[in-house]
């Protein structure tokens, strides 16, 4: 029940924050953040991949609902849940002592969590940005869009983890 | 029927992400025809709501600007005002009709909510159905074109930005009047592609590109921007890069443009060529 509670917080808090702060970062059309992806990120270890994907889907979906792009982020999202399992599978540590508790940078350590976030964060945006666009033409103009706004977001999320408060 | 549950069972996360990610599609088509954008007016209307709230401490560092714009406006107004007058007196008869000789109508509207950085940008306006805005109207500001009305709810509007990949406008060489299709080549928000003119179209950098009028959404001769010279040939015509008159980044009056006979025009076109 409390968990309940610290994952609705986190999940209002992300999308408020990409709403009114990172969907206004102009930075010459290169640089799109989407930071509420975090949300998809810090769900524990031990959630059900179904209960992970519908979640994805319902985070998506909120987004895109505000910033008018229907199905979008949906996709990105769901895409995004979708490779989380498998990229924890590849990258397990040793330190998941307690399934239940998420992933973060205070347990699992900068370099774990760096590439945790860096590969979710790519897979998101990618495909975000392709599906926006529905279009493999101008694609390396498109993927320099995608690793710049990784990296952005990437910082921000890690930067988020870094402040966020500790069980 | 004992292994389709099984196999069901085990690929069951496979199947739940084909079906969300299919759905999703389903979703992005639906909606992707940029006519109905904005189908879904309440989201649009709390969110409009928010972007008015922080655009209202915005404007007011930019009332400077805004000013200058509305003299140079003002000037260029009361010189077309001469100039119709002057016109005017060589008819004899007079028509008591308000409309007379009218075939387009402004409104002016604030900017609220705008995007640059995006593939495909959209602004949001402060005027809605209840101002009498509707889909297909055209907006412009002092400085030039800036996009088409796609969704309109009570009290906003969304506009199709020039900035958007999938906006088309029909636009000429305002020396010459060969026109050509404008489009934005997603990567620079000053600069715009002028593509189908013909070969032997002798250009010059520094051209001034207007619409063409061919769309009735737009009057014809409104300014969309200058030619900078560098073009690309290729197959059997000219594609011209357009540096774009208006500064999207910095939008806050605009004007929308309603066609007073657009429909007549319309079914006229429609009816002979069916």
């Amino acid at each position: 029940m409390k968990n309940l509670s610290r994952y609705t917080g986190a999940f209002v808090l992300l999308i408020v924050l990409q709403l009114l702060i990172f969907n206004n970062i102009e930075f010459s059309g290169y640089v799109n953040p989407y930071i509420y992806v975090m949300f998809i990120l810090i769900l524990p270890f031990s959630i059900p991949s179904w209960f992970l994907l519908i979640l994805a889907f319902l985070t998506g979906l909120v987004v895109d609902l505000f910033s008018g792009t229907l199905g979008v982020h949906a996709f990105a999202t769901v895409m995004a849940g979708f490779v989380r399992p498998w990229i924890l599978t590849l990258n397990i540590t040793s330190q998941v002592t307690d399934p239940d508790m998420s992933p973060s940078l205070y347990r699992n350590g900068l370099r774990w969590f760096f590439f945790y976030t860096v590969t979710v964060v790519f897979v998101h945006h990618l495909s975000l940005f392709l599906v926006e666009l529905f279009t493999f033409s101008n694609f390396f103009h498109t993927l320099l869009r995608v690793l710049l706004s990784t990296a952005v977001t990437t910082f921000f999320i890690i930067l988020f983890d870094f402040i966020r408060p500790r069980r | 029927m004992r292994s389709l549950l099984n196999f069901l069972l085990r690929f069951r996360t496979l199947i739940l992400f084909l079906i969300l990610e299919a759905v999703a599609l389903v979703l992005i088509f639906s909606s992707h025809s940029y006519h109905q954008t904005v189908a879904y007016g309440a989201a649009r209307t709390v969110s409009g709501f928010v972007a008015k709230r922080i655009n209202a401490g915005a404007n007011y560092f930019m009332l400077r600007r805004v000013n200058e714009e509305l003299v140079a406006e003002n000037i260029m107004l009361r010189r077309r005002l001469e100039q119709m007058g002057a016109g005017m007196q060589e008819h004899f008869l007079t028509v008591d009709d308000s409309l007379f000789g009218v075939s387009y109508s402004y409104l002016e509207a604030k900017v609220v909510n705008n995007s640059i950085n995006k593939q495909k940008n959209f602004i949001t306006l402060d005027r809605g159905s209840r101002h009498g805005v509707t889909r297909g109207m055209g907006v412009a500001s002092s400085t030039g074109v800036v996009g088409v009305v796609v969704g309109v709810s009570p009290r906003y509007s969304v506009v199709m930005s020039l900035l958007n990949a999938d906006f088309r406008l029909s636009a000429s060489i305002a020396r010459n009047d060969y026109f050509g299709s404008l489009a934005w080549d997603g990567i620079s928000h000053r600069y715009a592609t002028l593509s189908e003119i013909p070969h032997h179209v002798r250009i010059t950098e520094g051209d001034t590109i207007v619409t063409s009028g061919y769309s009735a959404i737009f009057p014809a001769g409104l300014l969309v921007g200058t030619l900078t010279g560098e073009q690309e040939r290729g197959g059997d015509f000219l594609s011209l890069n357009v540096m774009l008159s208006t500064d999207s980044k910095r939008l806050t009056n605009v004007f929308l443009i309603g066609s007073l006979n657009r429909e007549e025009r319309h079914n006229l076109e429609v009816e002979v060529t069916r």
